[in-house]
């Protein structure tokens, strides 16, 4: 039996480490839905930018201009990945949310400015890329801790820690800062939020910059790991929009177990089912979770919500 | 109505004088195409533009059409007509399968649930190798009329048929009922509609016109693989619906024509047929949100 034990375990570990991923991916797109009530179709293609200007940054800039060791050159190309991310949520809301908001919009809209946008983002990098997968080494994956039978690379290590802190510095910022006050009373009540002197542009705009900047960095924690074409944000998306359902739109507690919980689902389906069956697994959950429970996981404690 | 009659007169000579104006084999290649996208984005325009339902998943109907028409045809040996009409029955009852979610969810919901349903049904269409080949694709698929303009005739001469068809109902009270469940679904109930059966009437009929397409299209390529598929498929219809005008008949046949043909006059660029029709999309939302008709009607009154 505890040749069964490992494997469980390894595969838990495997999927928390994916899940860490999903959840980076997935709160931008709940943080949003939840200040603005609204769906930034291209939030996945930002983590495909972030993955793309990683690469570049690690395997050219860094390492080549800059003289930086490989690991440095990758920690580096992190904060490079945060950054495309923050100007493109900047970028996405001055062209299509800001816009649309002040003409005043149905919810759809934005939806579908945001697939073209998506659509765009893809075949943009298409065009500038090409079609055949990039191999996006980290110099961290190499590096494997060895407890029993269990491995664990430091690149996963890595998407962990740094998954745990982002997640933690939101929570703090949501809750200690004034402005995290502010975007939850605009979460709330934009109207009356706006009568309390709190600007919801400005809080709307800093949402987005910041969901992005996550999709961005979680991109170049993420290029490692996938196969890095200019259509992963395509598959993604997908998955993002699962767990953010299965969590429950908004809701951001909901939203960490459920991307854990199809992280742990999918490294269980590779293993025991075939890679072939993740979708289908992962999208089998999402329509019987709309069909038996719409409001997601933990929908009861609505005022929560963000 | 003997504007309307004219107006039919002119697409049938329109249709008519196609093929011998673009004479080139790739040139009535983009014909049928453009014949066939004139078909989907009226199946598509049909839930999203007349009944307000955010259908993602359109590219599932279309799938489902070109895939079991021709496994019938290949695997079981069924006449084309035949194994068509049975594509078009399937994708319908698959139609009102997603309806069964559209009953029940709106808006967001519904459109993230339309998109689950078309990975599903294109991952089904994948994995599902002893039935479609999956990835290595199945070969050798041949058009019902062999030659490209006959095909186009039969094409277009359906879209014409399916326009019509859907222009009366639209005309119709049943068309005044999708109308208001469009408009305010609950106020609909009220006035006694029965919401879920008119939905799922929308979502069959509309599955089945997109089925109708697919029926053609392994033929007209003559190999068929999943990813033709994929839900990229359902944003291009959906940027045809809307560049030329969600909610008005003549609006996604325009916008299906010029979204085929424009690409084509910037070919040699590569990828950027798509990112035409992203850019489209996302402009047209913004500065035009009635689509092309709009601004046609828009440009009109200023010269009057």
């Amino acid at each position: 039996m505890p040749d069964l034990l490992a494997l469980v375990v390894q595969q838990s570990i495997n999927g928390i480490y994916l899940g860490c991923l999903y959840v980076m991916v997935a709160l931008g797109l709940t943080l949003i839905y939840g200040v603005l009530n609204q769906i930034n179709f291209a939030h996945a293609d930002f983590v495909t930018v972030g993955a793309f200007t990683a690469f570049f940054t690690a395997t050219r800039f860094a390492t080549k201009v800059l003289g930086l060791p490989d690991t440095g050159g990758y920690l580096l190309s992190l904060v490079a990945a945060l950054g495309a991310g923050a100007l493109l949520g900047l970028a996405v809301n001055a062209a299509v949310f800001a816009p649309l908001r002040r003409r005043g919009t149905d919810e759809l809209r934005p939806l579908i400015a945001t697939i073209g946008v998506s659509v765009l983002i893809e075949n943009g990098q298409l065009a500038l890329f090409g079609p055949i997968p990039y191999q996006f080494d980290s110099p961290l994956a190499r590096e494997t801790l060895r407890v029993g039978r269990i491995f664990v690379s430091a690149q996963s290590l890595l998407v962990m820690a740094v998954s745990v802190a982002a997640i933690a510095a939101l929570y703090a910022f949501m809750r200690f800062t004034f402005i995290g006050k502010a975007l939850r009373a605009v979460a709330q009540d934009r109207e009356t939020a706006g009568l309390m002197g709190i600007n919801p542009n400005l809080v709307i705009a800093l949402t987005i910059v910041i969901a992005s900047a996550l999709a961005g960095m979680a991109g170049a924690l993420l290029g490692p790991v996938v196969v890095l074409t200019p259509f992963t944000g395509a598959t993604l998306i997908v998955k993002a929009f699962a767990i953010v359902i299965i969590g429950g739109f908004g809701n951001m507690e909901g939203t960490i177990m459920a991307g854990l919980l199809v992280g742990v689902i999918e490294a269980f389906t590779v293993q025991y089912l075939g890679s072939g069956l993740i979708d289908l697994v992962v999208f089998a959950m999402l329509l019987t979770m709309l069909v038996v429970r719409p409001t997601g996981l933990i929908a009861e404690r609505k005022e929560e919500n963000v | 109505m003997t504007s309307r009659r004219v107006a039919i007169g002119v697409a049938i000579l329109a249709i008519a004088a196609a093929p011998w104006l673009l004479g080139t084999p790739y040139w009535r290649g983009i014909l049928v195409l453009g014949a066939m996208n004139v078909l989907l984005a009226l199946s598509l325009n049909l839930v999203i533009g007349y009944t307000g339902q955010l259908n993602l998943g359109q590219s599932a109907f279309f799938g489902i059409g070109a895939y079991v028409s021709t496994i019938l045809i290949k695997t079981y040996g069924w006449n084309f007509w035949l194994a068509g009409l049975a594509a078009v029955l399937a994708a319908g009852l698959l139609g009102l399968a997603l309806a069964a979610f559209a009953v029940r969810l709106r808006g967001h919901y519904l459109a993230i649930a339309s998109l689950g349903f078309a990975v599903i049904t294109y991952q089904v269409l994948l994995n599902w190798e002893d039935v479609t080949e999956g990835v290595r694709g199945i070969y050798g698929i041949l058009p019902p009329v062999p030659s490209t303009a006959g095909l186009f005739y039969v094409v277009a001469g359906i879209a014409l048929a399916v326009y019509l068809l859907l222009d009366n109902l639209i005309r119709s009270p049943i068309g005044d009922t999708l109308r208001a469940i469009r408009e305010d679904e609950v106020s609909a109930a009220s006035l006694g509609i029965n919401r879920a059966v008119w939905k799922a009437f929308a979502f069959g009929l509309g599955a089945a016109i997109a089925g109708l397409a697919g029926v053609f299209y392994p033929g007209f390529v003559g190999t068929l693989v999943p990813d033709a598929f994929g839900i990229i498929e359902s944003f291009t219809m959906m940027a045809m619906v809307i560049v030329g005008g969600m909610g008005t008949m003549i609006g996604p046949v325009i916008g299906a024509i010029v979204l085929t043909f424009l690409p084509e006059l910037l070919r040699g660029f590569g990828e950027l047929r798509l990112m035409i029709y992203g850019l489209a999309l996302m402009l047209v939302v913004l500065f035009m949100p009635g689509g092309m008709v709009q601004a046609w009607n828009a440009l009109r009154r200023r010269m009057s």
